[in-house]
Formats: structure tokens, sequence, C-alpha cells
């Protein structure tokens, strides 16, 4: 004990007597252990944050795939195209029964994965439909306000048609669609609708606007699932408008982020986005050219605005606006033209007026909520399948509003989800049995019974009345009856193909173990699916965080390994000049266990002092960052904080790990040193001077 | 009187690149408890040699050096050390005093090395032997801030604290002054006679020979004669 004493004495007084190599060997320590205690304790708080975001909105903790799977599910990043080959689990019913029997697991979620085509009407088609109503009406002012605005319309995409034209591939439907606008584009066109608007409409709908191309038109990611117990399954999901489908009933619920981002009314998105930017991210439009880009493009939406207005209300922001701008000649257009010219001193006010005097009287988004669209996908077979669907609601994740990744995908119901993909449902598989047997048909592939269930397929080549037959009636299968379209029947649709499913556990720090219950019961039950960890199906999302555990290790390395070096180089150096000190020890009777103890724990105070200091520093600025957050606008930042803000949280664990590693490090790098002052020999002590 | 160190035949050769330099030719030499001898030769004749074979910081080419009859030549390093530590005493020619320790830290060292013994006896023992020395009032001084003649009674301190049968001097009044070289050797034949430790010391200067009861003269690795005085010499 005493001597322990005596050796720790030295060892610190040996520090004292050396301190710039004390100081130089101790920062490098203790910026390695500040680094590992803060780089460990963040990445584990943000995985942390992102199992959360990630498990309590869209994978659950597990997700069930079938054996056969070629490809890996992937939900985020490039990987998660629709061409990804998971295989699929043809029977959802069995699946749930045999998972949720499994201790721990606390739901069966069905899934798929897949991609979309919302089909909606353009501006153009909207402006037309106006047009029509007006006739209805028998409005003449309206009337003549429409005409104004489907011409102008009509000129834009002419001139827009005939830019692009070069790139036309067919010379003779592009003709034709020349023709058809040089004819939209004439006075006598319009003189004639005014006599005889049917004829004229029809035109327009069926051959002009065709032509109008919306980029709008965007893939919209959803997950095919039971509604109901996605709703209830996982924490993280909350309705922001409408309500779930009854049980039993067709329907979409698109995420509130997919909504503003594709359906809402454009200018009024645009001020959004620029309102956003302006107070979330603290941007200028007089300093962001991104800005100033959107704020040009809303000059160029006055009619997405003008057009949806009754006659009424027109007349009345025209008043308002005239007040504003006396000096702008023309009409409505142009003065809500110089409205929407913001700049940061206007915005505020000029978005406040918007959401006031305009946003009342337009209808804000494309498909009302409670309305209906057309969906269109491709199947598994690659056949283009739409169907129509009500959206009855908007949800989010909570905390995660503005994740472009975590509001990507949209929920769809399981009927129409397998419609879209040209899967079996249940009773679809019965009657496909039945002509089977009737038709005596022996091995149908599943690919070309699937192919076979669309209308609009390629007829199957087959000689004879009886093939014939049996595609017609395949085909007949496909088409849905009046009941059909709006309902199903819950039970008889959880017995039919998915994709994949999803369970949520009780404990998510069971995982291994549940998982490992999961695959014994399927291997029971000779179910051939796999059990999957979150972590693996996240894609992009789980390496990033895995890139960003090796750079911090690295990083810590290469600190480590300079700390080990410098040390090493030091102590050899102190050997050097210590061996009459060495040697007189020796000599006056201290054993070469003695020496070497004295070096090593000369690093090891010098290692803990400094570590102990980097581990304080690294847990004060966790501390004070647990205090007041760490905040982001960053919509991918906010995917990985689980929200706008992280509050780390320290792991007494990682600061006990990076005193094992600086303790690991002082031995390391002062055994050879050591070595050889244990190896000085005690008849130094006699020769020169100490 | 038995001998308490004897030195039968002892040959000491040291590699010099692919040479051997003999430096002790065939010594025999023995010492007797309590004896205050003196090694007295020009600088290589080898007396340092014979002073590190007594001190078992080496052991011979050939011959054998014994230590209350113990050959040394038979034990491992362990063994030599335990010698070391607990027969033995050394004072070094340039004092080697452990510079981060202070008087009394440094003192106490060999007795911590020896262990066995608690902080009260041993608190006892150094200040007892600090007294002896005279240091008392530079109990809590660092080397660094004591003179050469202090530091070498900082050295005699520590080296007599175990209480060795033996103890071993390197020209111990070499980087002294002669006044102070004389304080020296007056000191250590005081404890020599009170404790009967047994001095073995090497010197060149004539003054601190006269104050030896024995002295042995070397040359060329050989002991060329040998003198004994009257105990009280020219104290």
């Amino acid at each position: 004990m005493e001597r322990l004493k005596i050796l720790f004495l030295m060892a610190f007084r040996s520090l004292g007597g050396h301190k710039i190599k004390g100081l130089i060997v101790g920062s490098l320590l203790a910026f390695g252990t500040f680094l590992f205690v803060l780089g460990t304790t963040m990445l584990e708080n943000i995985e942390r944050a992102m199992e959360a975001s990630i498990t309590r909105s869209i994978t659950g903790h597990i997700q069930l795939v079938s054996a056969h799977a070629v490809d890996r599910l992937t939900f985020f990043g490039p990987e998660a195209s629709a061409e990804q080959d998971i295989g699929v689990l043809p029977d959802f019913s069995r699946v749930r029964d045999v998972a949720s029997k499994v201790p721990g697991v606390a739901a069966v979620v069905p899934m798929g994965r897949y991609y979309g085509q919302p089909i909606l009407n353009t501006e153009l088609d909207e402006a037309i439909e106006a047009l029509e109503e007006a006739f209805a009406q028998k409005d003449p002012a309206a009337i003549e306000d429409r005409i104004s605005k489907v011409r102008r319309m009509t000129a834009r995409l002419k001139e827009d048609y005939l830019r692009a034209a070069s790139l036309a591939a067919n010379p003779e439907e592009h003709e034709k669609a020349r023709a058809a606008l040089d004819r939209a584009t004439s006075d006598e066109f319009w003189t004639s609708l005014r006599e005889n608007p049917e004829e004229g409409l029809q035109f327009l709908a069926f051959e002009i606007a065709k032509l109008s191309d919306d980029e709008s038109m965007l893939y919209l990611p959803f997950i095919g699932t039971d509604l109901h117990r996605y709703a209830e399954s996982f924490v993280h999901f909350e309705m922001v408008a409408g309500e779930l489908p009854p049980p039993g009933t067709r329907g979409i619920l698109i995420s509130q982020a997919s909504y503003d981002q594709f359906f809402k009314n454009r200018p009024a998105r645009v001020l959004d986005l620029i309102h956003e930017a302006k107070t979330l991210d603290h941007r200028t439009i007089a300093d962001d050219a991104a800005l100033q880009d959107q704020v040009k493009r809303l000059q160029e939406m006055t009619a997405q605005v003008t057009m949806h207005l009754s006659p009424r209300a027109a007349a009345e922001l025209d008043a308002k606006l005239r007040e504003r701008f006396p000096e702008v000649e023309g009409d409505l257009d142009a003065r809500l033209a110089a409205f929407f010219r913001v700049d940061d001193e206007n915005f505020a006010e000029r978005y406040e007026f918007f959401q006031k005097e305009i946003v009342p009287h337009i209808p804000l988004y494309r498909v009302p909520i409670g309305g209906t669209f057309t969906l269109r996908s491709m199947t598994k077979s690659g056949y283009p399948k739409a169907v129509n669907v009500r959206l009855w609601g908007t949800f989010r994740f909570k905390s995660l509003e503005r994740s472009e990744l975590a509001s990507a995908y949209s929920l769809i119901d399981l009927a129409s989800f397998r419609d879209l993909l040209g899967l079996m449902t249940a009773e679809k598989k019965r009657e496909l049995d039945a002509i089977r047997e009737e038709v005596e048909v022996a091995e149908l592939e599943a690919d070309d019974v699937e192919a076979a269930l669309f209308a609009d397929a390629p007829v199957i080549e087959e000689g004879g009345e009886e093939g014939l037959d049996l595609d017609a009636r395949l085909a007949a299968l496909d088409r849905p009856t009046e009941e059909d379209s709006e309902t199903f029947d819950p039970a008889e649709i959880e017995k039919g193909t998915i994709l994949h499913a999803a369970v949520v556990l009780e404990d998510p720090s069971r995982l291994r173990e549940v998982m490992a219950s999961l695959q014994e019961a399927f291997d029971r039950e000779g179910l051939e699916v796999k059990p999957v960890p979150w972590t693996e199906v996240t894609g992009i999302v789980g390496q990033l965080v895995v890139v960003m555990r090796a750079v911090l290790y690295v990083l810590i390395g290469i600190v480590f390994v300079v700390a080990l070096v410098i040390i090493n180089n030091s102590m050899v150096m102190a050997t050097m000049d210590r061996i009459g000190e060495i040697g007189t020890m020796r000599a006056i009777g201290a054993r070469r266990g003695f020496v070497l103890a004295l070096f090593l724990l000369e690093t090891l105070v010098l290692g803990l002092l400094a570590s102990a200091l980097g581990a304080a520093g690294a847990t004060a600025l966790l501390a004070l960052l647990g205090q007041t957050g760490i905040h982001t606008h960053q919509p991918f930042l906010i995917f990985l904080f689980g929200g706008t803000a992280l509050h780390p949280t320290i792991d007494v664990a990682n600061v006990v790990w990076s005193f094992a590693m600086i303790v690991l490090i002082s031995v390391v790098s002062t055994l050879y040193p050591a070595r050889l002052a244990a190896r000085v020999a005690p008849v130094v002590a006699m020769q020169g001077k100490e | 009187m038995s001998a308490i160190v004897s030195v039968e035949n002892v040959v000491k050769e040291y590699p010099l690149g692919k040479l051997k330099v003999r430096a002790l030719h065939g010594v025999t030499v023995s010492f007797g408890e309590g004896e205050f001898a003196a090694i007295a030769a020009p600088s290589g004749a080898g007396k340092t040699t014979l002073l590190n074979l007594i001190g078992c910081v080496d052991v011979p080419t050939s011959g054998v050096v014994r230590i209350e009859g113990q050959a040394t030549s038979d034990l491992d390093d362990a063994g030599l050390t335990r010698l070391r530590l607990h027969k033995l005493g050394f004072i070094f020619q340039s004092f080697n005093l452990i510079a981060v320790l202070d008087v009394y830290q440094n003192v106490e060292f060999p007795l911590l090395l020896q262990g066995g013994m608690t902080k009260k006896e041993r608190d006892h023992r150094v200040r007892e032997i600090v007294e002896q020395v005279g240091l008392e009032k530079q109990m809590r001084h660092r080397p660094n801030e004591l003179s050469g003649g202090q530091r070498q009674r900082v050295a005699i301190a520590r080296a007599l604290v175990t209480r060795p049968r033996i103890v071993l001097a390197d020209e111990p009044t070499a980087n002294l002054d002669s006044a102070t070289g004389q304080n020296i050797i007056a000191l250590m034949k005081e404890i020599n006679r009170k404790n009967r430790t047994t001095f073995i010391f090497s010197t060149h200067d004539p003054m601190v020979m006269n104050q030896a009861e024995r002295v042995i003269r070397m040359a060329d690795g050989r002991i060329v004669g040998e003198e004994r005085r009257a105990a009280e010499g020219a104290a």
C-alpha cells in the first residue's frame, strides 16, 4: 500500500517535471476522450431517436419478408425502387396467426411498399371545367372571364408545345396536335364557341387538355396496409384532417406533407414554402436565389387563383387590389401578379392577406378530403393498372412533420393495393381455382394468372374456344362490381397475398430474442418467412449511421494512434534521460517490477487525468445540449433526431468505455519504454552522473 | 573474525566491441564485520569494478564473491536485488538521489521497498537517521535545494536507514570540497563505530585514506598492497 503511494507520488512528480510533454500528450488524450464520449453519445442518441422515428412510424421493429426474397426490402434511398424483388407472403392471415402468438409481439401489420401515379386534373383541365360550369350557369360575365383564361392558357400551351416540338417522336401525331392548337388559338374558334359551346368544349377537353403536361405528375410512394391496424400499432401516427375509412372500406390516406407538395394549389404552396424558408430557416428573398426564382414563378401563377374565383369574389378582390396598386393597368391577373411580387419587407403582410382574403375563395387542394382520384400503377408483372381511390384524410408522424423521408409514404387499403399490384385476394384465388378446375388447367404459372387478371392485358394466345372462354372469364374477374369497388370484407382481405409485414414489439430491447422466436415459429409451421430487423430495411438511412460511426471511430483511432506514438516516443526518451535514476533505484533494491510499474503508472496517471478532463468536458457539453437541445429545420436531420430537437442523454457506459480505452492506450504505449527501463542494469548507477 | 565479504580469485572481463577487457585479474580479498576499509587506486585500476561485484550490481566472470557466505553468482536478478536491499547500503560518487522525492522520502524509499514496517516504525527510523546526519531542518527539501555535502548526507542516511551489514561507497568525497569531504568521512566513521557497520569505500584522496583502518591498494586490476592502521587513526 505504502509502496503504491510512493509510486503514485513519484509518477505525479515526474509528470510535474516534464510539463510540456505532459501537456502535449495530455491534451491529445483529453481530446480523444472528449471526441469519444461526445461522438459515441451523440451517435447513440441519434440512433435511438432514429430508431423511434422509424420503428414507430413506418417499419415497426421487425419486418417479415418471404424467405425467397431476391432483393433486400428497403424503405428509403435509391435502392427503394418498385423493381425490388422481395417475393410475396401468400397468406397474411397465417403469418399473422403464427407471429402474434410469439411472446413480445405487440402487433403484426400487413404491408406492401409500392409506387403509384396520381392522375390529377391539370390547370387547363380545371380551367375548361370552370368554363363549362359558367356556360351551364349561363353567366355571361363569368363566361367571358373563363374564356379569356382558357385562351391565355392555350396560347401559352402552344408556345411551350412548339418549343418542345423538335423533341416529338411521332411527326404525324405532332402535326395533328399542331393543327388542334392552331384552331384553339384562332379567333374563329372562340367566336363559334360562344355560339355552340358543346362542340367547342368537347374539342378543348379531348384534343387540347391532353396536350398540357403537368409538372406535378409525380410518383407517390405508398404502403398498402390494414389502415386501422396501422393507426393503432404505430404510435407516431396521427390524423391531421379527415378520418380513417370505416373498416372494410377502400380508401387512401396521404401524408400531410405529400398532400401539400402534390395536391395543394400551387401559388398557395409556393407562398407556404417562402413563408417556411423565411420563418424557420431564416432565409431572405434578397439573399437567396432560389427564393427569388420562386417569387418569379409565383407571378406566372395568377390564373391558378383567378380561374377559381366566383365573379363576385373576383370583383371584391379586384377592388381591394386596385386600392393597393392604383398604378397597375390591365385586369385582375395583372394586379394579382403585382401582389405576388413579394419581397422581404412586404411578405408577412401579403402572406396574411392571401390566407385571409383569397384562400377562402379557392379550392386549396386539387383533391379535397373526401374526394376521389385515380391512382395508376404497374402491376408486378408489368401491366398498367388504375384504381379510383377516395381520399379519406391526411396524417402525419408526430414530431416528424417536416421530414421528407418520414412523410414520403401514403397509406392505402389492402384491397386497392392488391388491385394495383395485381396480387390475388382470397376471393379471386377461389374463383380462379374453380375456373382452373373447370377447364382442367393443371399448372398456371402465377405470373400468367396475374397477367390474365386484367381487362387490358393482352390476350393469352391459346387455340380453341375453351381458351378464349377462360381469358374472358379471367378478365371478367377483374372488372369490379359496384359493391367491391367501395367495400370489402376485412376478415377475408387478410387471407390474401401481401408483400411483407411489420412486427411491433412490446419491448424494443428484446429485438434479437423475438426475432429468433419468430424464425423458430415460422419454421415449425412450415411458413417460408424471414424476420429482418428494422436496421436492415432502412437502406441509406441505416447506412448513414454506420458511416457516421465508422468516420467517428477512424477519427478517434487516428487521435489515439498519434497519442500512442507520441507517448511511446517521449517515454523512450524519458527512459534514456533517467537511466541513472533507474539504475540507482535498482541498486538500492528496487525490483524490475517496481520500475515497470512506475513507468506504466506515470502514463496511466497522465491518461486518467487527461481523460477525466476530456470526459468532463464532453459530459458538460452534453448536459448543456441535453438542456437546450440541438435544434434543426433540416428535414433529414429532423428524421435522424426524431423531431426538430435532439436532447442528448449521457450514458455512463460511454464514459467508462473511454476510460478503459485510455488505460489500454497508456499501457500499450508505455509497455516498450517501461520494459526498456526495467532492463536498465543497476551497475549504471555507479557510472557517470545522475 | 569471520569475513562478512569474501572475494576469492575473482576475474572480471567486460566486452569492448569484439575484444574483452579484463578489469580484474584474480583478486582475492576479504572484509570482516565492522571494518572501515578504503580501496585506494588511481582511476582505471579496477576499484569500482571490485565495489560493483561486492555490491552485487554485477557478478564476476570467474571466481566467487560471498556476502555473509552466500555466493553472488548463484543468485538470479531477484535474489541479487533482495541481497542489495537487505544487506547492503550504497553511497554514490554523485549522490544519486531521486530528484522528485524530498529528503524524507529519499531516505524512506528503501524502507518502502523492503516493506513489512508500520508507518510509525518507518517514521521513527527515518527521523532518527536524518537527525544523525544533521538534516532534520531540511527534511522537506528536494535534492536540488541542497548543497553537495547535504546531498551526500542524505545519501548516507538512505544507505543506512535499512541498517545494512555492509555499506559501499564509491569515491564518496570526489564531488565535494575537502572540508565537506572530511566531514562526510567523519560521519561515516562515527556510524561505523556506533553500529559496527562494515564500510568499504574507494578513494584516491590521501586525506580520506588517512581515516581508514585498512587501505587496500590496487593497480591494473590487481591488489598490490595493504596497510592497516590504528582504529583511532588521525581523527
